[in-house]
């Protein structure tokens, strides 16, 4: 029975396999892997809780379950703009951490094959750290994030500032 | 493993039996120190407990464990054959203590997910050095069922020779059985028990298939023997290829010419046989007759109630299902209230509507009400554990201590449980440490030279109070309010405080040092771990006590931790939930009674009281137009010492809430403080709970 | 398939007992935490196997056993027993048992005695 459980499993993998999730920031666009991604919902009323990073909106009650909200456009430095009826919550799930990330527009799901894509330039400062690559569709790029990293990236945040300001 | 266990639920079944067998040993061995004897009943239990466990321990690879029960299943074993055993009580309690103690740390370990279990020789030689001391000063003490068992020894050989008869064929055999099927000795009988329908002059090597190393010798050499029959050589192998665990057998049939002889031979084999089944069945029939008297001892025993492993009318259920239980109906709750109080109702005639939903909230409540039922648990347990503790507390500090329980069927939410155990040990160890003089103060103060600490619980309204009282020397204030001076912890001038308010003292952290740390109640941590173990569960703990005649802990706690009376508070656009329980009081603020230090702190004066105000908006950071105190409201705040006066924009009202965590991803990235969780509220929205206790930092 | 009636006084043993059975395709019927209840429920549900604990409260398996086969000469009972019980096993076996296992046993071993019934 155990056999046919992961049979399944694996095949579930198998169909998720280099399927991505495109959202746009303004211009750029994003992708994260199906796999992580939960739901997609609309906007909702935020609870704010004090003393958060100021990337973090609050909580949300997703249908009983409570949820903290993420804004990436904060998270990435990026200016704030107004949300719309086209801003988007997806909801994520990393490492058994379920959080929702607002993103201004939620494109499509696209395959990138592995060979398609490359890691980030080394020297490039702006946001990289959330890059794990960037996936080549015809002649466009997806900037693929690393959901681990945007979760936990905190210390590494406050050291690379701390280089900065030394050059 | 030994067998191929799939998923958790065998060794979860393997770590809650087990455990609840040790509470169930440890508890009938308190009951007999009353005597200082075991009863037959006693010693009988305690073999099947550590009998159950050493085949448990063995099935799930815990060998250590399963050659400890093993030696101590030994030992009392011996104790129950063996009526006139004189044995030093006290040392055998402790000794059976340890065991279950080791077997209990090892359980603890294996929860935590240790894959093995830790040696246990030294315990083991223990029980063994035990066995061997009373067995030498019991020697030549013979055993009652002698004369039945040699009756029974004789029944056996009239089998025998009643088939002795004329027989046709010889057959010489050698069975070797598989590996592992263990007992090779017995099987090896059982082949002969059943050979002996269809054959006689049946002689065997080895012997005697009761010595101890018959089995050894079957395992190397296989079983050999020799018998005559009136069935073919077909018949014979067909019966004997049947043996269960055979994994050769080799059969020929022999001329009868070497018959004469070895009849005669088989003759003598059968002799030696016949003693040695004598000497052998005393034991059994020892047994047996100890089992006609457990027999009646054991309807007794019946009597007393061991509900959990004997009742089928009850099941257990995993405390996770219960948990989800209780947080489904947490959101039936709510839900409850979305559908009764939905704003879309407002202003609506609707009677029937009132009617049904009248009818879903009382059906709701006493839903409610059944679900907290199952959770709650009686404190028996908690309060037996103590007994343990006394006990051995006692010995080492040579006081001689009663402990009386009262109210121990009080029961409180399983979860709240948990929460009491550690600050209620810490209690008890402190009274008998340092609550309790020795024998010899005591009698020089004209007291009983044993001392009494009484455990006691009880139901006061929607909270439980635990109270840990001892007699003995009671609290000193002047030496108390010294070592809050030295310590400087003294914020208050001394003649303001109230004897209370002076015992509290101890409960702050950094009372307790070094100087009073012992063995244990010290344990390097002061009087401030009980406080706040019992405040994280929404409880507070107060002090009595009179300088010579004893002390008193009394631990209030909340009767369940889930659902709490709330009463909803909104700032700007935020609602928080502020547990009743906390609520001393709300008022319109009047700006007279309003005063602001140079230091710009606000403080609020309510019948001569001073109280410092918290802008609820300030220490959260919301925006609000309220912030005139004329336009908002005061809510007068209580946990322990510490009283706040909390400045919010209005008062939404009361209800009751279903307490959440906070997400862990923000609990991770952030301590926030003065929050104690989040609920629900009736249209979807999420109100943060305000945490008391917390507040005072955000100050 | 085969109806098995487990008895054992530790639900532990019932239970690691029933996984295996069921694996193998045995049909448990029923379980018996005493020797008493493990009476009455061979008498009820006619089993065609047992497996008997032999140290249990209020009934031993000995005694149970003596029962069940003074009721049913054919049943096949196999014993439960541990190391150091030598003499129970032997006394079973004179009582009726069809055979015996040892705890702790693997999953082999059971099989290979109860497929003997099957």
């Amino acid at each position: 029975m155990n056999n046919i459980v992961q049979d399944d499993f694996y095949l579930e993998e198998d169909t998720q396999k280099d399927k991505y999730l495109i959202f746009n920031l303004g211009n750029e666009f994003y992708g994260i892997e199906i796999k992580n991604v939960i739901e997609i919902i609309g906007m909702q009323p935020i609870t704010p809780v004090p003393e958060l990073p100021e990337y973090i909106n609050g909580i949300i009650n997703l249908r009983g379950k409570i949820i903290p909200v993420m804004d990436v456009r904060t998270r990435f430095k990026m200016p704030k703009i107004e949300y719309d009826d086209r801003t988007c919550i997806i909801v994520v799930d990393v490492d058994d951490i379920s959080i929702g990330l607002i993103v201004d527009i939620v494109a499509e799901v696209i395959t990138i094959e592995e060979e398609n894509i490359v890691l980030p330039p080394e020297n490039t400062r702006k946001y990289n750290r959330y890059i794990k690559g960037i996936g080549k569709l015809n002649n466009e790029v997806r900037l693929l994030l690393d959901c681990h990293k945007l979760l936990t990236e905190d210390e590494l945040e406050s050291l690379e500032s701390v280089e900065e300001a030394l050059e | 493993m030994s067998m191929n266990y799939s998923g958790d639920s065998l060794l979860g079944m393997f770590l809650f039996e087990t455990t609840q067998l040790l509470e169930q040993l440890e508890e009938s061995i308190l009951n007999t120190e009353h005597t200082s004897s075991f009863t037959q009943e006693d010693i009988n239990e305690i073999f099947r407990i550590m009998h159950t466990i050493k085949g448990s321990a063995a099935m799930m690879q815990y060998h250590n464990v399963s050659k400890l029960a093993h030696a101590l299943e030994d030992l009392f074993d011996y104790l129950r054959s063996e009526e006139n055993v004189e044995i030093d009580y006290s040392a055998l309690t402790d000794l059976v203590f340890a065991n279950v103690d080791f077997i209990n740390e090892q359980i603890g370990k294996i929860e935590e997910g240790a894959t093995e279990d830790d040696d246990a020789t030294e315990l083991i030689n223990a029980n063994r050095d035990f066995l061997a001391k009373i067995k030498n000063e019991d020697k030549g003490q013979s055993s009652s069922g002698e004369a039945n068992a040699s009756g029974n020894g004789k029944a056996g050989d009239g089998l025998q020779a009643e088939k002795n008869a004329n027989f046709k064929y010889s057959y010489k055999a050698t069975i070797y059985f598989s590996e592992g099927c263990e007992m090779e000795n017995i099987r090896a009988f059982g082949i002969i028990n059943n050979l002996e329908e269809v054959a006689g002059d049946i002689k065997h090597i080895p012997e005697d298939l009761m010595a101890s190393e018959a089995a050894e010798e079957i395992k190397s050499s296989g079983f050999r023997f020799v018998f005559n029959s009136n069935c073919t050589y077909v018949d014979i192998h067909q019966l004997l290829m049947q043996t269960i665990f055979l994994k050769e057998l080799e059969l020929e049939q022999v001329d009868t010419s070497g018959e004469a002889k070895s009849d005669s031979k088989t003759l003598e084999a059968n002799q030696s046989q016949a003693s040695n089944v004598e000497k052998n069945q005393e034991a059994t029939m020892a047994s047996d007759v100890k089992k006609g008297q457990e027999d009646t001892t054991r309807q007794k025993q019946a009597q007393r109630q061991r509900p959990n492993l004997t009742h089928q009318s009850i099941i257990s259920v995993p405390v996770e299902k219960l948990d989800k239980l209780m947080d489904l109906m947490g959101e039936f709750v709510i839900s409850e209230a979305m559908v009764t109080q939905n704003p879309d109702l407002v202003g609506l005639e609707l009677p029937n509507f009132e009617k049904s939903a009248l009818q879903l909230k009382k059906i709701t409540k006493e839903l409610q009400e059944v679900v907290m039922s199952i959770r709650m648990v009686p404190l028996s347990a908690t309060f037996n554990k103590m007994k343990r503790i006394v006990r051995d507390m006692g010995k080492k500090l040579d006081k001689e201590v009663t402990l009386t329980i009262l109210g121990e069927e009080t029961e409180v939410d399983k979860n709240i449980i948990e929460h009491i155990s550690d600050p209620l040990m810490h209690l008890v160890r402190n009274a008998l440490d340092h609550g309790l003089e020795t024998k010899e103060d005591r009698i020089k103060a004209g007291k009983p030279a044993v001392g009494n600490i009484k455990l006691e619980a009880k139901n006061v309204g929607s909270d439980v109070l635990i109270i840990v009282q001892d007699d003995g020397k009671g609290i000193n204030k002047d030496s108390i309010i010294r070592k809050a001076k030295e310590k400087g912890l003294l914020k208050r001038p001394v003649e303001s405080m109230s004897d209370k308010d002076i015992f509290n003292l101890i409960l702050l952290p950094g009372f307790s040092t070094n100087e009073n740390v012992t063995e244990y109640s010290g344990r390097g941590v002061g009087m401030d771990v009980v406080t706040k173990g019992i405040e994280a569960i929404g409880g507070s703990v107060s002090i009595d006590s009179i300088e010579h005649v004893g002390t008193a802990f009394t631990m209030k706690i909340p009767l369940t931790l889930a659902i709490v009376d709330g009463m909803n508070v909104s700032v700007g656009e935020s609602i928080y939930t502020i547990p009743t329980m906390n609520i001393k009081e709300f008022f319109k603020p009047v700006l007279e009674d309003i005063i602001i230090d140079p230091d710009k702190n606000e403080m609020v004066i309510v019948r001569g009281e001073c109280y410092p105000i918290l802008r609820l908006h300030n220490a959260f950071k919301v925006d609000t137009d309220v912030t005139d105190f004329e336009d908002g409201i005061f809510i007068i705040v209580k946990h322990d010492q510490h009283t706040i006066c909390l400045f919010v924009d209005r008062l939404i009202g009361q209800q009751q809430i279903v307490v959440k965590a906070l997400p862990e991803y923000i609990l991770r990235s952030k301590r926030v403080k003065g929050l104690a969780g989040c609920t629900l509220l009736g249209d979807g929205s999420i109100s943060l709970i305000i945490d008391v206790s917390g507040l005072n930092d955000l100050l | 398939m085969k109806n098995v009636l487990i008895v054992d006084d530790a639900a532990f043993m019932r239970m690691s007992i029933k996984m295996t059975l069921q694996k193998h395709g045995f049909n448990v019927v029923g379980e018996a935490d005493n020797g008493k209840v493990a009476v009455e429920k061979y008498l009820e549900l006619r089993p065609d196997l047992v497996t008997m604990d032999i140290t249990m409260p209020e009934m031993t398996g000995i005694e149970a056993l003596k029962e069940i086969v003074k009721n049913d000469p054919q049943a096949n009972v196999i014993m439960v027993s541990a190391m150091g019980q030598e003499m129970l096993v032997k006394e079973a076996i004179i009582s009726g048992a069809k055979s015996f296992v040892v705890k702790p046993f693997t999953e082999d071993t059971l099989i290979k005695v109860l497929d003997k019934f099957k």
